[in-house]
């Protein structure tokens, strides 16, 4: 099983039949949480594979960024979702989804502080112990920022990585929002990250609304997002990318050039 | 509606740490997590120190994305309140967490019905749910084994072995 390469598409069960039918598709990610981990996985993920087509499970719910430790069940079922999928690797984000028993039905961001780095490491240690692949990691968009952050972006993410030992699921888009958001510069960023640790490249779309730049997933990839691929692709160019988009999904032909324009980008081979 | 002790927060997130072995420490990483989940999600204060400004934005994206979530498991409740889905939803959500986009819905349609409020295309997809499935507004519902009647603002369907059919349109 080879690790993520070219460009790939997040499986989701809404364009399945678009997926299915897309000539040079090697790579897909599946939300881990959406497959049984008794399986078997959907019918259409099962040819997918049988067509040579990586499958990496992408978890949203594990809260590796939660105070309290990562729930072992939350681990198991990314780890029996891996080996379903015969998968080479797994991603989940460096953020957390639940607190004080309530759930907040999105990843929120971290306090960028040393106490949060131990954490993380902690809760990835823990997640380590108990899955059969590597893990890469996935910096999140974030709207605001906690009042006490004692480390900038990238000092952050590396100690996380540094400490881990874990991959990076590089968001291109979410590097977009938060520089738009924060008034930082998206290629500092890039220029301070590890970007030899890059298993995959996350590109998705957004919109501006109420002054901020909201990474939605439902709206077309933003130029600017692309030529920030295009950066990063000059700097270091990962071995995969892969498009996200989670809902009002366009038409084939839109949805086909946009995978069009994400090749154009890095340099990688067409897929459609 | 705010978070409760035993949701292990704590609102004023200033005191000294309590020795309670339910509630992490006073601005422990856990409590400072805690209160920030029930200002975005349980209409509880703002944490201290966070700007205001991205906090109602973030509050605000996340009720967009749940209603979007309500809408897929409740279509026919969401088009029948077309234009004002989703402000009625986020009106309604502002300070109630999410117990999954089927309950919240559901629990949406029955205020809106208590309340004379709910179209009827709601009241449709409401009767054909009552119908179906047992649901005491409090745990996960489940699929109903007898014969069973729903009904809603004049719509009425009826279950008969696991089949669900609308008998009388909403008025």
């Amino acid at each position: 099983m080879t690790g993520p390469h070219g460009v790939g598409i997040g499986w989701r069960p809404e364009i399945a039949g678009f997926v299915a039918e897309l000539p040079g598709l090697r790579f897909v990610e599946v939300i881990a949480e959406s497959v049984p981990a008794a399986g078997p996985p959907p019918d259409a993920l099962v040819e997918l594979r049988q067509r040579g087509v990586t499958v990496v499970p992408h978890g949203v719910r594990l809260s590796l960024g939660g105070a309290e430790p990562v729930e072992p069940a939350r681990v198991a079922h990314l780890a029996a979702v891996a080996e379903l999928v015969a998968a080479p690797l797994v991603s989940e984000h460096i953020a957390f989804v639940r607190a004080g028993g309530l759930e907040a039905g999105h990843l929120l961001p971290l306090p960028r502080t040393r106490e949060a780095v131990d954490v993380v490491c902690a809760n990835v240690a823990r997640a380590q112990a108990d899955l059969p692949v590597p893990i890469a990691l996935e910096p999140i968009a974030a709207l605001f920022d906690w009042p006490d952050d004692e480390l900038d972006e990238a000092a952050f993410l590396s100690e996380i990585l540094a400490r881990t030992d874990a991959l990076l699921l590089l968001d291109i888009a979410n590097v977009h929002a938060n520089a738009v958001n924060r008034g930082t510069d998206p290629l500092a960023l890039l220029d301070r990250l590890p970007l030899e640790r890059v298993a995959y490249v996350h590109v998705a779309g957004g919109a501006e609304q109420g002054g901020f730049y909201h990474d939605t997933h439902t709206d077309p990839v933003p130029a600017p997002v692309l030529d920030l691929l295009t950066e990063l692709c000059e700097r270091h160019r990962p071995p995969a990318v892969l498009l996200e988009r989670d809902g009002r999904y366009p038409p084939a032909p839109d949805l086909r050039a946009e995978l069009d324009a994400v090749a154009a980008a890095t340099g990688f081979p067409l897929v459609t | 509606m705010s978070a409760s002790p035993a949701d292990g927060t704590d609102p004023t997130g200033d005191r000294p740490a309590t020795p309670d072995i339910h509630r992490p420490p006073s601005g422990s990483l856990a409590a400072r997590q805690a209160e920030l989940v029930a200002a975005l999600v349980a209409g509880g204060p703002p944490p201290p120190g966070f700007a205001p400004a991205p906090l109602a934005a973030a509050r605000a994206a996340l009720l967009r994305k749940r209603a979007g979530e309500v809408a897929r498991h409740w279509p026919l409740l969401a088009a029948g309140l077309a234009p004002h889905w989703p402000a009625t939803f986020i009106e309604w959500a502002a300070d109630r967490p999410s117990v999954g986009g089927l309950r919240d819905g559901w629990d949406l349609a029955r205020a809106l019905h208590a309340r004379h409020a709910l179209p009827a295309l709601g009241a449709e997809e409401l009767a054909v749910r009552e119908a179906a499935y047992r649901y005491d507004g409090d745990a996960a519902p489940r699929r109903r084994r007898r014969p069973a009647v729903g009904r809603a603002g004049g719509a009425v369907a009826v279950q008969l072995a696991g089949r669900v059919r609308l008998l009388r349109t909403a008025r």
